[in-house]
């Protein structure tokens, strides 16, 4: 049990001639928090979809608890795949599915189906009430608003109690209430389930209440890695420059904040 | 010019990639299949009840989806067809010879052995490998496809095997549906535009078992072609909806084209293999 529960070394993945991730590492350890931040479009989601194997890298080599994830076929990923929980960007719900049954999918497909109906339908239910959705059971996904969205995706990546959870932009498009409770669930979430959590977030503020460290991506690569207490006082300029920048206000994440940060890299 | 070549060559190589592909979709469908009757036979009683009662019924809906809401199309279009067919037939006769005796036999054996299969899976190609390619394309682009797959499931035993035993178990019946109304549709014109005798029209002795095998044949395979092909360029939409809507014009045209070069195949190995005695 002493493997990290991810190690990544020396990945790289281009799209065509556009370079994503270029020779990075990262390495996590089982049980810890790490938050993964960066300017748009510097390659988080494509990582987080890597270390699923969902996308396969040019070159490196990706280990998740201890299994070696590159190359590997479909078929051999699924009991790996079941011990992770994901949430995408853009929720990826099922929209022929409800509410509860988006939930329950991964019951129903995981563990070799051995649980019962009974079981699904109370661990569901118990996930639903936690993330505030109780009474939206028999709702399609269509019929929901972009917060409800994000918590069935949360409900759906924690259900099964997975071993590794990532969360992709927990909080992207919620009010600062809302967003605090969500980060206050997982960590509820994690405490109970000692899970090793890689989380993605451009409200540093709110991630670094949440995870133990935060990594910084940057010109495909990551650039630091520090405590996140005190990201905002992290010794890389860079770093400092994109936190404090998002902390001007809400609305220039990807605005001022990041044209600052390009002049002062020239 | 050496330009040129290589846009040949690169052109030529995604194109051979993409048969490749297809290919192994088909393969992983049927090996789907297998593991979905296996898995039937082992976990009779106990466990992953709720897995295998949503997989029977996703099968239930494909059945009624592909097969149930199909029926009105195939019966107007087939219909039509056979009248069409037996009006020129009969007119053309008509100025030669003048006999419609043998009108009503050879337009069944032509129905039996060709029309009726190859008619009905022109059809279902564009009304079903439009829907399948639509359905699995924006899945695939909204991520549901990774959605899926992080569960442990295989996209292609979730999505394409049930379409794929829908599709071929419909094939059978809306073609023997359709070869039927055709036929029928063919004696009615020929009764009431040139007096054609229905006993004589509806003449069976000419019919094979060859002619039936021949069917069969040919119905299941437009039947399994029309799922494969269409759920593999719904698999292979990128992007935005303008990737859905290349994978659904891609899955239309490439379904109807399996159905013609199947057609093809299948007609010249039955030719060959009865020595022209068909
Ligand atoms: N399937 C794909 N095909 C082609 N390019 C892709 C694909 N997925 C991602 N990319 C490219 O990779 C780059 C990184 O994308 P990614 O989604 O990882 O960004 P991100 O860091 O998550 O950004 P954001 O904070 O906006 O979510 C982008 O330039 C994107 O265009
Ligand atoms: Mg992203």
């Amino acid at each position: 049990m002493t493997e990290p529960a991810i190690r990544i070394s020396e990945v790289h993945k281009a799209y065509g001639s556009r370079r994503v991730l270029d020779g990075i590492s990262l390495d996590l350890a089982r049980g810890t928090k790490l938050g993964l931040i960066g300017p748009a479009a510097s390659g988080k989601s494509v990582l987080c979809k890597l270390v699923c194997g969902l996308e396969q890298p040019d070159r490196g080599e990706i280990e998740v608890f201890g299994e070696r994830i590159v190359g590997k076929r479909e078929v051999d990923l699924g009991p790996l795949r079941r011990r992770i929980g994901m949430l995408f960007q853009n929720y990826a719900l099922f929209d022929f599915l409800t509410v509860e049954q988006n939930v329950a999918f991964p019951l129903e497909q995981g563990a070799a189906g051995t649980l019962s109906a009974e079981t699904i339908a109370e661990r569901v239910a118990a996930r639903l009430r936690a993330v505030g959705l109780a009474g939206s059971e028999a709702k399609l996904t269509a019929e929901l608003s972009g917060g409800m969205k994000k918590r069935v995706g949360i409900a759906r990546a924690t259900v099964a109690d997975a071993e590794l959870v990532i969360y992709d932009e927990p909080s992207a498009g919620l009010d600062p209430v809302t967003t605090q409770k969500i980060y206050d669930l997982l960590s509820a979430d994690q405490a109970r389930t000692g899970a090793t959590v890689l989380a993605i977030s451009s409200d540093v503020a709110a991630l670094a209440g949440f995870v133990d460290e935060i990594a910084f991506l940057y010109d495909h690569r990551v650039v630091y890695r520090g405590p996140a207490a005190t990201i905002a006082d992290a010794p890389n300029a860079l770093v400092r420059q994109f936190v404090r920048g998002d902390l001007e206000g809400p609305l220039d994440q990807a605005g001022p904040g990041m044209a600052s940060l390009d002049r002062s890299i020239k | 010019m050496s330009n040129r070549i290589e846009a040949l060559g690169s052109a030529a190589l995604s194109l051979v990639r993409a048969g490749v592909e297809l290919w192994r979709v088909y393969v992983s469908t049927i090996a789907g299949v297998m593991r979905g009757f296996s898995r039937r036979k082992d976990r009779r009683g106990h466990g992953g009840r709720a897995r295998q009662s949503r997989a029977q019924s996703e099968l239930v809906r494909q059945l009624h989806a592909i097969g149930n809401k199909s029926i009105v199309f195939i019966v107007i279009t087939l219909g039509a067809l056979g009248m069409v067919m037996t009006y020129q037939a009969c007119l053309q006769l008509g100025r030669v010879t003048g006999d419609y005796s043998q009108v009503g036999s050879q337009l069944l054996r032509l129905i039996i052995s060709d029309f009726g299969p190859t008619l009905t899976a022109m059809m279902l190609a564009t009304r079903v490998g439009a829907g399948i390619a639509a359905e699995i394309g924006s899945m695939k682009v909204t991520e549901q496809i990774d959605a899926l797959r992080m569960s442990g499931v295989l996209p292609i035993d979730y999505l394409i095997v049930p379409r794929f035993i829908a599709c071929l178990v419909m094939m059978l019946m809306l073609a023997v549906l359709g070869s039927a109304v055709m036929y029928a549709a063919g004696g009615l014109t020929a009764k009431y535009s040139f007096g054609v005798n229905p006993n004589t029209f509806f003449d069976l002795s000419f019919i094979r078992p060859r002619h039936l095998v021949l069917f069969v044949v040919k119905c299941l395979a437009y039947g399994a072609a029309i799922p494969i092909v269409a759920g593999f360029c719904g698999l292979r939409a990128r992007g935005s909806s303008e990737g859905v809507g290349w994978a659904t014009t891609a899955a239309v045209i490439g379904s109807s084209f399996a159905v013609i070069v199947l057609d093809f195949i299948l007609s010249a190995s039955a030719l060959w293999l009865t020595g022209g005695d068909l």
